[in-house]
């Protein structure tokens, strides 16, 4: 398959894996980084002329950002290190935990990495939407664009600007190094929960839709912040603003949430594929991103059935 | 840069071989001889392929060669010693977890990474480890007891080993 591959580096440092890169490229010819391979040898470019493999880089960690909460996630770190992360389990209700543990099966999730699920820029991938939901962000280092400029050669991309359309990250040729998570905003006696919801053939298949919701109330019960994101139901993961903004400084509860849902579902763009027609996608949007934000209200204490 | 020489510990011993870069894990192993490892789809979907790298289940068909070096691979070759089964393999048989025996090695070697993290599975950690390996014959009924039985089997054959297994992952499941 991937006959015409004549090179094969194995960098230890991504200052490394970055020379390398640049230097196949000027030498011409199609190349790749590879981390699980687990998107990349399915789509078995045989075009391909180099990789540069990046599973000996030391970027596979969950680690706490310094004084002020948060998290910094390395890239290679795979979906099965995310799922069994004790830390990231007590982190936002564990919704990353959750979403690592239904990207396909064990053995994909022990070869399928963060940087890998980001990279590939795929619509459906499923740690986009509990990432939009919880603020994070891209460092990336090198690439054509604004490499120079940026501190060390590294920038930092919001990961709703990073997906540009299907297939189609906001790389430059550069390399994702890890991913950052801001300490949510909870305030002194405010609440905060996180949900992700999924829909497909098999709980491990690629998702028709998948969604994630983050909600934070204050002593009030009020809305002060919610995230909803959703995924496959557009050219790229993507967040319902204006489904947000609805929930914004009202009483969250079910009403809220039922309202949220059905805007929400209005701000998809869905295609129709293999998987499903767009009507379809639009109305589980309706759905998941319903359910989502009940599991957000269950988790805050609230029946998600009764009106409060 | 042609061929390259890439080192790895294949059931205990250790192994060198010149690949192509483009090679595949899957396609270097059989063409050694490792002819438990089945291909299937080659497209990471049925798990016949599976090996254990460093311990953990994987697909090798999405794996390249290189990134093999220097790793430990196991395969169902190196499961029994010499004539005599390894409990998992007796529990399979014991309990007709094998009809065709195709996803047969890779259902073991799925088993015994699960038992080696988690020596008393539930029925549903079971079900999770087994969930990547395809089986058309058996339905996964008779397989899923079979690792339950071969849980049960080691456990007793070792009283001291410490009780409970790892917290169940929460799963976010499509309701
Ligand atoms: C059977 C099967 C089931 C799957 N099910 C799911 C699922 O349910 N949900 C889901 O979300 N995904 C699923 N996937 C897709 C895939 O497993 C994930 O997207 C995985 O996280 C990809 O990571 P990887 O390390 O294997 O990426 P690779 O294949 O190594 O790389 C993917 C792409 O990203 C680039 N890349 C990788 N790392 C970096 C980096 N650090 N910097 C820059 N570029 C990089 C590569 O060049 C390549 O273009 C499935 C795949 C298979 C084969
Ligand atoms: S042959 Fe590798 S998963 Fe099917
Ligand atoms: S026994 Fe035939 S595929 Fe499983």
């Amino acid at each position: 398959m991937f006959d015409r591959l004549r090179a094969f580096h194995r960098p230890a440092t991504v200052a490394a894996a970055l020379r390398l890169a640049t230097a196949e490229r000027r030498a011409g010819g199609r190349g790749a980084f590879v981390a699980g391979g687990t998107d990349l040898v399915v789509q078995g470019d045989g075009s391909l002329r180099w990789v540069v493999d990046l599973s000996l880089l030391p970027l596979r960690y969950v680690r706490r950002r310094g004084a002020g909460g948060g998290w910094t996630i390395g890239s290679t770190t795979t979906m099965a290190d995310l799922e069994r992360s004790a830390a990231l389990r007590r982190f936002a209700d564990g919704v990353l935990c959750d979403a690592a543990a239904t990207a396909g099966s064990p053995q994909i999730r022990n070869r399928g990495t963060i940087g890998g699920n980001l990279a590939n820029a795929s619509p459906a991938c499923d740690l986009a939407p509990p990432l939009l939901a919880l603020d994070a962000s891209a460092v990336i280092a090198g690439g054509a664009a604004g490499a120079r400029k940026a501190a060390g050669g590294r920038r930092t991309v919001a990961l709703e600007r990073f997906f540009r359309g299907p297939g189609r990250p906001a790389l430059n040729g550069g390399l994702l190094v890890e991913i950052v998570i801001p300490a949510p905003p909870v305030p002194r006696g405010g609440r905060a929960a996180w949900a992700f919801q999924k829909l497909g053939r098999l709980q491990s298949d690629i998702a028709v839709v998948n969604a994630a919701a983050g909600v934070i109330v204050g002593s009030d019960c009020r809305c002060r912040w919610a995230r909803i994101a959703i995924g496959a139901a557009g050219p790229t993961p993507l967040r319902a603003r204006r489904a947000e903004a609805l929930l914004v400084g009202r009483p969250f509860d079910r009403d809220a949430a039922q309202a949220a849902a059905a805007r929400a579902a209005g701000e998809t763009r869905p295609v129709s594929d293999v998987r499903a027609t767009a009507d379809y996608r639009r109305e589980m949007s309706r759905v998941l991103v319903g359910r989502a934000l009940d599991e957000c209200l269950e988790r805050m204490g609230r029946d998600p059935w009764a009106s409060w | 840069m042609g061929e390259l020489v890439i080192r790895a510990t294949v059931n205990g011993a250790p192994r060198r071989w010149t690949v192509a870069p483009g090679d595949l894990l899957l396609d270097v192993l059989r063409r050694e001889g490792y002819w438990g490892v089945k291909n299937g789809c080659e497209t990471g979907e049925c798990g016949a392929c599976a090996v254990l790298l460093d311990g953990e289940p994987v697909n090798s068909c999405l794996v390249f060669a290189a990134q093999a070096d220097g790793r430990r691979i196991e395969t169902v070759e190196g499961v029994a010693a010499g004539d005599r089964l390894d409990p998992v393999q007796e529990a399979f048989l014991d309990h007709g977890g094998v009809q065709c025996g195709y996803c047969t090695p890779a259902m073991i070697l799925v088993t015994r990474a699960l038992l080696a993290r988690t020596p008393r599975p539930t029925e549903d950690e079971v079900r999770e480890a087994l969930s990547g390996v395809f089986c058309r014959c058996t339905g996964f009924k008779k397989p899923v007891e079979a690792v339950l039985a071969a849980a049960a089997r080691l456990a007793d054959a070792r009283p001291a080993a410490p009780p409970a297994g790892r917290k169940p992952a929460r799963k976010a499941a499509a309701r």
